[in-house]
């Protein structure tokens, strides 16, 4: 059984009280170019899941509560949470750099930006 | 045997209560004993020493432990429909009237048929069951299943319904501390001090652990005195709860834990008022401790399984606690100091004891005792035989050989009488908690064991349950984690820290591993060195898996069956990864350990259904019209968790004629359906259109105030999840009607677009569903009955057109009321608030009475939209059906730019044209009906495998067609429509023509009439 | 014109022989209010129509004479009142929300309210519920949605000792069950503080 905090009302409680729907910070192609999506582009879109041992990020909403979507860092190994944070957020910066495996370079251009500002 | 007095004088048994006896039944036997025995310590007091037969070999079995570790003695007690199967007789309290047999055994305890496995068990090596049911594969129903499930599984299943309650209860707690021995007790103190809830459980009836059975005092007090004390005072605590009789059956994620607590078990008369029989406890804790103790060691020796041999701790603690003599004459095999206290407290009880220890240097303090008191020691020695009665019944004496650690062969020995043996080969921290999440161990030599080393939890061991044996460091180790739990809890707390109690005990000499004691002669002329004694598992077994190449521990298990069943390694573990250490010339970390998985010890099935039964098993929703559909004795489907009528049969009246009756009455009269359960959302904000726009495949935007349109939703891979009416009440406010099932899925499927991919929507969604309550009055004079009811507004066709909405009164029902069908006909769906259905209900009963209103089920209702060729989600759909492929492509918007689903539409393989469609098919026969799921295949033969081309999905026989008509999914059906397909079914061959899949009214006439 | 009967899931219903006391709340009037916490015209018109403000931390709610606002999320609030005086707030949040992005939803015959009263009524709550109802978290006033043995529901503390738990009226009929079940007198416990040790 997980203990889940919710970022948004900062309930915390059981994982049935909330939804896991897996991972997150997946981008819909389709909203921001309907016009112009590839098979493949929809293809990782759809199914193309990463699957690490280790830190990981997920969406998880506060079902049973506010009813709120939010995001989690999580490791997959020992299963403790290592930040909450909103659905329209990246993870903390330290999360992003310890993030391994295809995640690095799904934050490399997320940190990159976050330094220029 | 039975005549030698097992039980001890008054001196011995502080657990038992002599002034109160208790009778109680063993396998048919009466027998009495005293309250506070086990059924372990009243059976031996009465002189039995045999309480069931092995698993594979039927030998005789007596018991071994103290407690939960008990591998041998399962008994099944109680009676009927109170039996329960696979109790360790060592944690059976006694109580008067209490029945219990012995299991596995034919026809009876002493002598057993199944036992020749035994003669014959040179044949049943390890892994035997792999290399014997192997092939040839037609014997496997016929023959070795049968006998597997006969040679399987120990004791019974009760045999009615159990006639007990059982619960759950959550808890949290800032420290929560399992095992109340001196370090738990210990611990507890020292967290509860800071002022943290602390919860401390015990497996057993009393608290202390082995207080009562081991030396030396703390502040200058015996140990179990101190710790009665402190339970005493944690009892009475404000901030602490302690449950005896309760174990902890498991570690979980985050410090979710377990506890299994047996109520009533122990008193029939807590039983008979109603008490709940067992209590799950599901706690969530800041921080565990463990304190779970040590679970001493067999010693391999050959035939160590014999009855009347036991673990030295257990042989005291029957001694001391119960006042049960082990024998008369009894022998002490050990390779530590701690064994030499079994042999004085033997000694005292007056009953005759030798030594025999594999160590050949003792001169400690403990064994120095016991020379003092004229106990003989044969230091350097070890078991090399066991003589017992025939059928290895009991014990005779033993064959003692010089021990050297390494050498395999005996070649002296002497021969000793006795008539039970005492052995312990060291203690195991008990690391079953620690591992169930993956806590890491590590070997301790000093120990010979594994003990716990890091772990991600919040969670730390204590006392023997870490490896800290002596009284001293166990208690200075417990006060020091209790007070960092509590601190951590209350970092503010000012309370003073307990004082650390002073421990007063004798040094011990360190105990030296002793995994095989050799025997006379070779492993198979009779000579079994038990591992694993539940299962069966030899040394010979585990050294046979290891030359067969079964190298890695965790292939040796599953092979073997080492370490599996109730035992989960408790007695076995150490043992067996010793035997396969020296086995292999490896360390046994190289050698490694097996999985710990929960539960430590078995738990009822009862507890884990806690309430959950009957009438709570399931969630079951009521619409508000509930009562009224009871009182017309109708019969009910399940739609999700809602009990919906199937339909309404008039007494004497068959399902099916009452079915007909109510679909005819629609079609030709007036028809009155509880609709309520249809899903309800009211979506509105500025981008509401735009919403609905993208979860829809159809237009929304242009929907007129008013109005109201049929919509399909899809995922994001094109398939149909959802459809149904929806309509708009306003600019931007819309009312969306959703499938039964799928109002609470779709209203959250709404949120998450808006929460996560939408953000910059302003849109609000909110669930209306059981507001209200909605039926459905549909047929040719619906618009006649409606008018009864005194509407405010009009009903005419021009004013009130099919597909539009009205909000206003029924007489002084305030009601919303749309003109939408699902059954074809002329048809209005009148939505009111839920508390004020069943009054409007009745008065549309009375005003439909002209018209001969009929109420009618969901069967009524599933075939009238069937005659339509309306498709039900999850009926015709079933996850991976497209709008296209059940002929929806109308209603897929070509003009918007994206909507969900869109894009994967576009994909190759869903734009195939020989993907299964739907297409109506009618049956040669017209009063055959097809089953549902039937299959259609392009060529019928012989037998399968015939090439199937697809299924029927809906499937029923027509009162106005007067004919069969179903709905199938057929691969490029609409490109075969006219063609006959083949449905083999059980025996017979059903043909049936593909036709378009509306079989009733195609021009809609009824529905705009 | 007649008086309209409205009809709730339990009809008021009250146990008895249970540990604890036990009633439907009946005759209630609900309101679901959406808009933005963080909109300061929303905030302004519900305070205008309610005359108090909303309450803006979570799950926590206000009582004011025979009325309450509980927080449900960041932008809902759930509303009590008396049931005759349901329609005439409703319309007036309406009118004042108008022009306004929110949404005021008659709510009333949604949810049942079932009453728990007496001590040991947590104990009863945790035999179905998950939450730290022992914690200070849980004081009078406290609104918490919750799963509650296998449904939705939730839980208003009204005093120390009694709750209020909404659940949805189809399952009205599962949780009174449910509650009446683990709240017989024989099944009665308490956590922490004093207990009977076991009887040797």
């Amino acid at each position: 059984m997980l203990i889940v905090h919710c970022p948004v009302c900062g309930a915390e409680g059981d994982e049935t009280d909330f939804h896991a729907a897996g991972e997150a910070h997946i981008r819909r192609p389709a909203t921001l170019d309907p016009e112009h999506i590839s098979d493949e582009q929809q293809r990782d879109y759809l199914f193309m899941r990463r699957n690490p041992k280790g830190l990981h990020f997920e969406r998880w909403r506060c079902d049973r509560g506010c009813g709120k979507w939010f995001h989690a860092a999580r490791d997959t190994a020992t299963m403790e949470f290592k930040a909450f944070y909103l659905a329209t957020e990246l993870p903390p910066r330290e999360l992003m750099e310890q993030a391994t495996g295809e995640w690095v370079t799904f934050f490399k251009d997320k940190l990159k930006a976050a330094k220029t500002k | 045997m039975t005549s030698k007095p097992y039980r001890l004088g008054e001196s011995f048994g502080h657990a038992i209560d002599r002034s109160r006896r208790v009778n109680f039944s063993f396998d048919g036997k009466q027998m009495p004993g005293y309250a506070g025995d086990t059924l372990a310590s009243a059976v031996m007091a009465n002189g039995q020493r045999v309480f069931g037969r092995s698993f594979k070999y039927h030998r005789p079995r007596g018991v071994v432990g103290l407690g939960s570790e008990e591998m041998n003695a399962l008994v099944g007690v109680g009676e009927g429909s109170r039996h329960e199967p696979n109790l360790r007789a060592t944690q059976v309290e006694l109580h008067d009237g209490l029945v219990a047999v012995s299991q596995n055994r034919w026809p009876s305890l002493s002598f057993d048929i199944g036992s020749i496995n035994n003669t014959l068990s040179r044949f049943f090596p390890g892994g035997f069951y792999y290399k014997t049911f192997m092939w040839p594969q037609k014997f496997w129903m016929s023959v070795y299943e049968p006998f597997i499930r006969r040679a399987a599984g120990l004791g019974k299943a009760p045999d009615g319904c159990d006639p007990d309650t059982y619960e759950h209860i959550h808890a949290h707690c800032d420290v929560l501390v399992v095992g109340g021995g001196v370090a738990g007790l210990a611990a507890a103190e020292a967290a509860a001090a800071s002022g943290a809830r602390v919860i401390i459980c015990d497996e057993n009836p009393q608290f202390g652990g082995w207080a009562d059975i081991a030396d030396g005092t703390i502040d200058g007090v015996a140990q179990s005195e101190w710790a009665q004390a402190k339970v005493q005072r944690l009892s009475e605590a404000e901030n602490v709860h302690v449950l005896s009789r309760t174990t902890c059956v498991g570690h979980w994620q985050h410090n979710s834990l377990i506890l299994f607590e047996r109520v009533a078990d122990h008193d029939p008369a807590l039983l008979a008022r109603g008490t709940p029989r067992h209590r799950l406890w599901k706690v969530r804790a800041r921080q565990v401790i463990l304190a779970t103790g040590s679970i001493e060691r067999p010693i391999a020796f050959a035939n160590n399984d014999r009855p009347g041999i036991m673990l030295a701790g257990a042989a005291r603690a029957f001694l001391t606690r119960y006042g049960v003599a082990p024998g008369s004459s009894g022998l002490v095999f050990t390779n530590n100091d701690d064994a030499y206290q079994t042999a004085l407290a033997l000694k005292q009880a007056g009953i005759q004891v030798r030594v025999v220890d594999s160590r050949s240097h003792v001169d400690s303090q403990l064994p120095t005792t016991a020379r003092k008191a004229g106990i003989e020691i044969m230091a350097g020695s070890a078991i090399a035989a066991v003589e017992s009665s025939f059928g290895g019944l009991d014990v005779t004496g033993v064959k003692v050989a010089p021990y050297r650690k390494g050498s395999g062969r005996v070649i002296t020995e002497t021969r000793i009488e006795c008539d039970f043996i005492a052995m312990s080969g060291g203690f195991n921290p008990a690391l079953h908690i620690w591992c169930h999440t993956g806590g890491k161990i590590r070997f301790d030599e000093a120990l010979q064991s594994f003990r716990p080393d890091t772990h991600h939890d919040r969670i730390a061991a204590v006392g023997a349950a870490n490896g800290t044996l002596a009284l001293g460091g166990a208690l200075n180790e417990a006060y020091a984690v209790g007070e960092a739990a509590g601190k951590a809890a209350l970092p503010k707390s000012k309370a003073a820290r307990p004082k650390v109690p002073k421990a007063l005990q004798e040094v011990q000499q360190a105990l030296e591993s002793l995994w095989f004691s050799p025997a006379t002669g070779k492993y198979n002329e009779g000579n079994k060195h038990f591992i694993d004694f539940q299962n069966d598992v030899t040394a010979a077994d585990l050294e046979l898996a290891q030359r067969e190449g079964y190298e890695s521990v965790e292939h040796t298990k599953r092979y073997t069956t080492f370490g599996m069943a109730t035992d989960q390694g408790k007695t076995s573990n150490l043992n067996g990864l010793g035997v396969l250490a020296e086995a292999t010339g490896k360390t046994i970390p190289q050698i490694g350990i097996t999985t710990f998985r929960p539960p430590y010890t078995p738990f009822s099935f009862g507890s884990v259904a806690g309430p959950m039964t009957r009438q709570l098993f399931l969630p079951i929703r009521r619409t508000p019209i509930y009562e009224w559909h009871k009182s017309q004795a109708a019969q009910f489907e399940p739609i999700g968790q809602w009990r919906r009528a199937y339909t309404y049969p008039k007494p004497a009246e068959e399902k099916q004629a009452s079915i007909a009756r109510e679909i005819l009455a629609v079609r030709n009269s007036v028809g009155l359906l509880d609709a309520s359960t249809l899903g309800k959302i009211e979506i509105k904000g500025p981008d509401a259109a735009a919403l609905l726009d993208r979860v829809y495949s159809n237009m929304f935007s242009t929907l007129k105030i008013g109005r109201c349109r049929y919509g399909l939703m899809m995922n994001e891979l094109g398939f149909l999840i959802d459809d149904g009416v929806t309509v708009r009440l306003g600019e931007d406010h819309f009312l969306m009607h959703t499938t039964s099932g799928g109002a609470d899925r779709v209203s959250a499927w709404l949120e998450e677009w808006l929460q996560t991919e939408w953000t910059d929507y302003k849109v609000f969604v909110t669930p209306v569903t059981e507001q209200w309550a909605q039926f459905a009055i549909a047929g040719p004079k619906a618009r006649d009955v409606l008018r009864r009811l005194d509407p405010d507004f009009e009903l005419s066709n021009e004013a009130f057109p099919h597909l539009s909405m009205k909000e206003g009164h029924l007489g002084r029902y305030p009601v919303r009321v749309f003109r939408i069908s699902f059954s074809g006909e002329l048809s209005y769906e009148v939505a009111v608030p839920a508390n004020l259905g069943r009054g409007l209900w009745d008065e549309i009963l009375t005003a439909g009475q002209d018209f001969g209103i009929t109420v009618y089920g969901t069967e009524a209702l599933h075939v009238l939209r069937a005659e339509k060729g309306y498709i039900v989600i999850g009926d015709e759909t079933d996850g991976t059906v497209t709008p296209v492929d059940v002929g929806l492509d109308g209603l897929v918007s070509k003009k918007k730019s994206d909507f969900i689903g869109k894009r994967s539409l576009e994909q190759s393989f869903l734009k195939r044209t020989d993907r299964k469609q739907l297409v109506g098919l009618l049956t040669e026969d017209p009063s055959e009906v097809l089953p549902d799921g039937a299959y259609a295949v392009q060529e019928v033969k012989d037998k399968p495998p015939m090439e199937m081309i697809g299924q029927v999905t809906s499937s029923y026989f027509s009162p106005t067609l007067q004919r069969s008509i179903a709905m199938a999914l057929i691969q490029s059906g609409r490109a075969r429509m006219g063609e006959t397909l083949s449905f083999p079914l059980d025996g017979k061959v059903v043909k049936a023509k593909i036709v378009d899949q509306v079989f009733y009214d195609k021009e809609g006439a009824q529905l705009n009439g | 014109m007649a008086e309209l009967q409205y009809e709730s899931a339990l009809k008021g219903r009250e146990a008895s022989g249970l540990s604890i006391r036990l009633r439907e709340i009946a005759e209630r009037g609900m309101i679901d209010l959406r808009g933005f916490a963080s909109d300061r015209k929303f905030m302004n018109a519900a305070k205008e129509i309610l005359g108090v403000d909303l309450p803006k931390q979570p799950r926590t709610s206000n009582t004011w004479g025979e009325m309450r606002a509980f927080w449900l999320s960041t932008d809902q609030w759930l509303i009590i009142c008396p049931r005759s005086k349901m329609a005439e707030l409703l319309t007036a949040l309406r009118k004042r929300l108008q022009g306004i992005h929110a949404l005021a939803v008659d709510v009333s015959d949604m949810r049942s309210v079932l009453r728990l009263e007496g001590d040991g009524a947590r104990e009863v709550l945790l035999k179905g519920c998950s939450l730290d109802l022992l914690s200070d978290e849980y004081s009078p006033g406290t609104v918490r949605r919750m799963r509650f043995a296998e449904i939705a529901a939730l839980l208003h503390v009204v005093e120390e000792d009694m709750f209020d738990v909404y659940v949805f009226r189809s399952y009205a009929e599962y949780a009174w069950d449910f509650i009446c079940a683990t709240a017989r007198p024989e099944a009665e416990l308490r956590l922490f503080g004093k207990q009977d040790l076991a009887a040797s």
